[in-house]
């Protein structure tokens, strides 16, 4: 059933899965052919793009595109739905650490109109209710809300606010006012702590004034006081360990994966299931089992083909760290097109995916967790993580890729690019990535092509020439 | 020492009584124009602008926002002057956010401390309270009277609502004056919505007053009115009496460019006070308006008469 890395179109996928049930394949029940995203959910996007030839990418794929389906028969099993906004990776833990509960990020409408191809109208619905192009693509999940087609109606709905971005916190505002019932909870900005006060390591290796992290604390029991309620079970210590075990063993199969494939000598799995496999730290993507499932699979696919020197990018290409999430998933295709090769990532919730303390009490352990959120604090402490990574993973070239829209997009650019290019000499590149990338495809391929020219070229001047 | 202040949510009164001078931001005089880096906001930009200056003074930014929050990085990473970010909650309804609130006063003394100001006693913050307390019941007292001879004008009433006015940037209220409307409100930046209630110690008559610093802290945190606070009902429920009694017919909604917060609540004001919203928009760090908003302004004016 293995055969070497490719990358295949749609079409091609929906040929390789019919080899592959005649094969055998034995499928998880929201299996099946690719192709039928397009057919069901108008998954246009994925037309147009490349996807890794390994039942494991498959399986992640038709895990990712199943969501609603699998949210709307857990609301008629009468399981409660949860709609954690913005903290990325926190409030999940929490939820799922109780019985019928499921926690979603209705967030994951910023990539509706991607996947859509804008056929959803997310984006032009959400400007007549008053989010327009101004805001970044999560202004589609006001849309989304309206139509109620892309997720169900949370049960409860809980979001983070404080040190988060002016986008969100706008449209979920907006959001409130147009009647939903919003759980806000207090994050502090993430600071330095000062001469003599108290302060504590948080995962990532920041540190953080243990006030704040006391604040946060108190802030998720808090929160952890509603999901309780809406389980009707209270949230006490050893649910919530049990609850930060699992997500650990999904973030350290996470771990693993990135770890395996940032250092093989070539690239086992392509960019786009990297960041796919990513996503599914965040809120395991409604099913925490199966993300660990899916994740296990990829992990098994990948140590075979370093075993077996099979790289779907060969090791040729350009090794490059990307930063910030792709509004349109073509983008991370076309990286690979132009000769690169994804090697470190900062996805803007690098705290999902460090380990939570397990040595810690829960919500203490929690509240660390969320205050190293890299959105929570400066721009130098993203950098700086940015910095070691590139030297850890050998990182040739940067990419910072611009969320339209963003708040934080046009200050933070400037300063991760110098802060890079000072302290590690890379090239670096920063370009604007729209949900429908295609008219600016030639602008994005002409800037990542100079990229890993220079980047070539920086890698024959450091090799030893020939003796004298 | 001068002390910049770029938000009416710290207090002056604490400043003060370590023996500095608080400044805001809104009074220094205008700066050169520059372009705006896309998708920044102005006031932002215009603060981390002024942190460059030579002559810059220590400054306080506030985390209400993110721009805020990263001009106030880029000021303390970028620039000599002394950068103080306070912390300001953007909750309001839990023990934890009133703590946060209260700490970060706290953190500020010690700011000021090593800018070379004195912790002060109680008598001290006392009398300072005491003194603004006095001055800001003078302002309501000239706003309000203003506000009755700007009602006897027979220009449209209208509520001037968002975010800070930068020197440079055109005067409202003398442009909607101009184009024949009347300022009812002024709940822009600074204006009504800055200006806080009396405080409850000195009216209660008590022997003793009570702790000063948690009551100027409470005082602060339990008057915040702005567009940043989730739930943002406040800015709502302080709004509505006012548009009603000073029968207001429309709202100008300020908002520098790049500025999200502000921008977003341009459907909600309407949908909540059944009022027409005309947005003006800032493009620039300074200067004056487009004669195409020049247009809208008296247009909507004129349509509201
Ligand atoms: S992309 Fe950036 S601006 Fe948009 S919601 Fe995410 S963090 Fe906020
Ligand atoms: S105008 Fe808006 S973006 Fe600018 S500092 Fe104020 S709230 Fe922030």
């Amino acid at each position: 059933m293995t055969s070497p890395p490719r990358q295949l179109t749609l079409e091609e996928w929906d040929r390789r899965h019919a080899d592959l049930l005649t094969q055998g394949l034995r499928e998880p029940p929201y299996g099946g052919r690719l192709s039928r995203h397009v057919e069901t959910e108008g998954d246009l996007r994925l037309r147009h793009l490349r996807f890794d030839n390994s039942a494991a990418a498959l399986r992640l794929w038709n895990f990712l595109l199943t969501e609603n389906q699998r949210l709307r028969a857990a609301r008629q099993k009468g399981e409660r739905l949860v709609g954690a906004m913005k903290d990325l990776g926190t409030v999940p833990v929490m939820a799922y650490a109780l019985p019928g509960l499921r926690a979603f990020y209705p967030d994951g409408a910023w990539w509706t109109p991607c996947l859509m191809e804008c056929s959803d109208r997310l984006l032009q619905l959400a400007g007549t209710l008053g989010a327009d192009d101004s805001f970044c693509p999560v202004r589609a999940m006001l849309g989304a809300f309206h139509t109620q087609e892309h997720f169900p109606e949370p049960d409860l709905l809980i979001c983070s606010a404080g040190a988060v971005c002016d986008d969100f916190s706008a449209i979920a505002a907006r959001l409130e006012r147009m009647g939903r019932d919003i759980l806000w909870w207090e994050m502090p900005r993430r600071r330095q702590p000062e001469e003599d006060e108290p302060a504590c390591l948080l995962p990532g290796g920041l540190s953080a004034p243990q006030a704040q992290v006391d604040c946060a604390r108190e802030e998720l029991e808090r929160i952890a006081g509603a999901l309780g309620g809406l389980a009707g079970c209270h949230l006490d210590a050893p649910r919530l360990q049990a609850g930060i075990q699992a997500a650990n063993a999904v973030r350290g199969a996470l771990q693993a994966l990135r770890q395996t494939v940032f250092t093989a000598p070539g690239g086992p799995l392509p960019a786009l299931e990297m960041q796919i496999a990513e996503m599914l730290a965040i809120h395991f993507c409604s099913d925490r089992q199966e993300s660990l499932g899916a994740l296990s699979d990829l992990l098994a696919e990948v140590r075979r083909r370093v075993q077996a020197g099979q790289f779907a990018i060969g090791p040729e290409a350009v090794r490059v760290y990307w930063v910030n999430p792709v509004a349109d998933l073509r983008a991370m295709n076309v990286l690979e097109s132009c000769g690169g090769r994804l090697c470190g990532s900062d996805f803007m919730f690098t705290h999902a995916l460090d380990p939570i303390p397990e040595d810690l009490p829960g919500f203490e352990a929690l509240a660390r967790t969320a205050l190293a959120d890299p959105m929570t604090g400066p721009a130098l402490d993203r950098g700086q993580r940015l910095v070691t990574e590139c030297r850890q993973n050998r990182i040739e070239a940067v990419v910072i890729s611009r969320i339209p829209g963003a708040s934080h997009c046009a200050w933070e650019g400037a300063s991760l690019r110098e802060l890079v290019a000072s302290h590690t000499g890379l090239p670096v590149v920063e370009l604007e990535v729209p949900p429908v990338c295609d008219a600016l495809l030639p602008t994005v391929r002409t800037r990542l092509e100079a990229l890993m020219e220079t980047a070539r070229a920086r890698r024959a001047r450091s090799k030893p020439g020939p003796a004298a | 020492m001068e002390i910049i202040v770029t938000s009416p949510w710290t207090p002056l009164e604490w400043i003060e009584a370590h023996g500095l001078e608080p400044r805001g931001v809104w009074g220094l005089p205008a700066c050169d124009r520059h372009a705006l880096a896309e998708g920044v906001c102005a006031f932002a930009q215009r603060l981390r602008a002024l942190a460059g200056t030579p002559s810059s003074q220590p400054m306080i930014f506030t985390t209400a926002c993110d721009q805020m929050r990263r001009a106030a990085d880029a000021a303390a990473e970028e620039t000599a002057t002394k950068v103080f970010l306070f912390n300001l909650p953007a909750t309001w309804k839990t023990p934890a956010a009133r703590r946060l609130y209260h700490q970060e006063v706290k953190r500020l003394g010690r700011f000021l401390e090593r800018l070379g100001g004195r912790a002060p006693d109680a008598a001290g913050l006392w009398s300072v309270m005491r003194d603004h307390d006095r001055r800001r019941q003078a302002e309501r007292a000239r706003a309000s009277l203003e506000k009755a001879g700007r009602t006897a004008s027979r220009g449209a009433p209208l509520a001037l609502v968002g975010g800070p006015a930068l020197p440079g940037q055109p005067n409202l209220c003398e442009l909607i004056e101009a184009a024949g409307g009347t300022v009812a409100l002024n709940a822009a930046e600074p204006g009504e919505r800055g200006l806080l209630p009396p405080l409850p110690g000195p009216q209660t008559g008590r022997a003793d007053p009570g702790d000063p610093f948690a009551i100027l802290c409470d005082h602060y945190f339990d008057h915040i009115i702005d567009v940043f606070q989730r739930p943002n009902s406040r800015l709502y429920e302080w709004l509505g009496p006012r548009l009603t009694e000073r029968r207001v017919r429309g709202l100008v909604l300020w908002v520098q460019v790049g500025c999200d917060l502000w921008r977003a609540e341009a459907m909600s004001l309407r949908e909540a006070f059944g009022l027409p919203v005309l947005v003006l928009e800032s493009t620039e760090t300074g200067g004056g308006f487009a004669a195409r908003d020049l247009n809208r302004l008296s247009a909507f004016i004129e349509s509201l008469r």
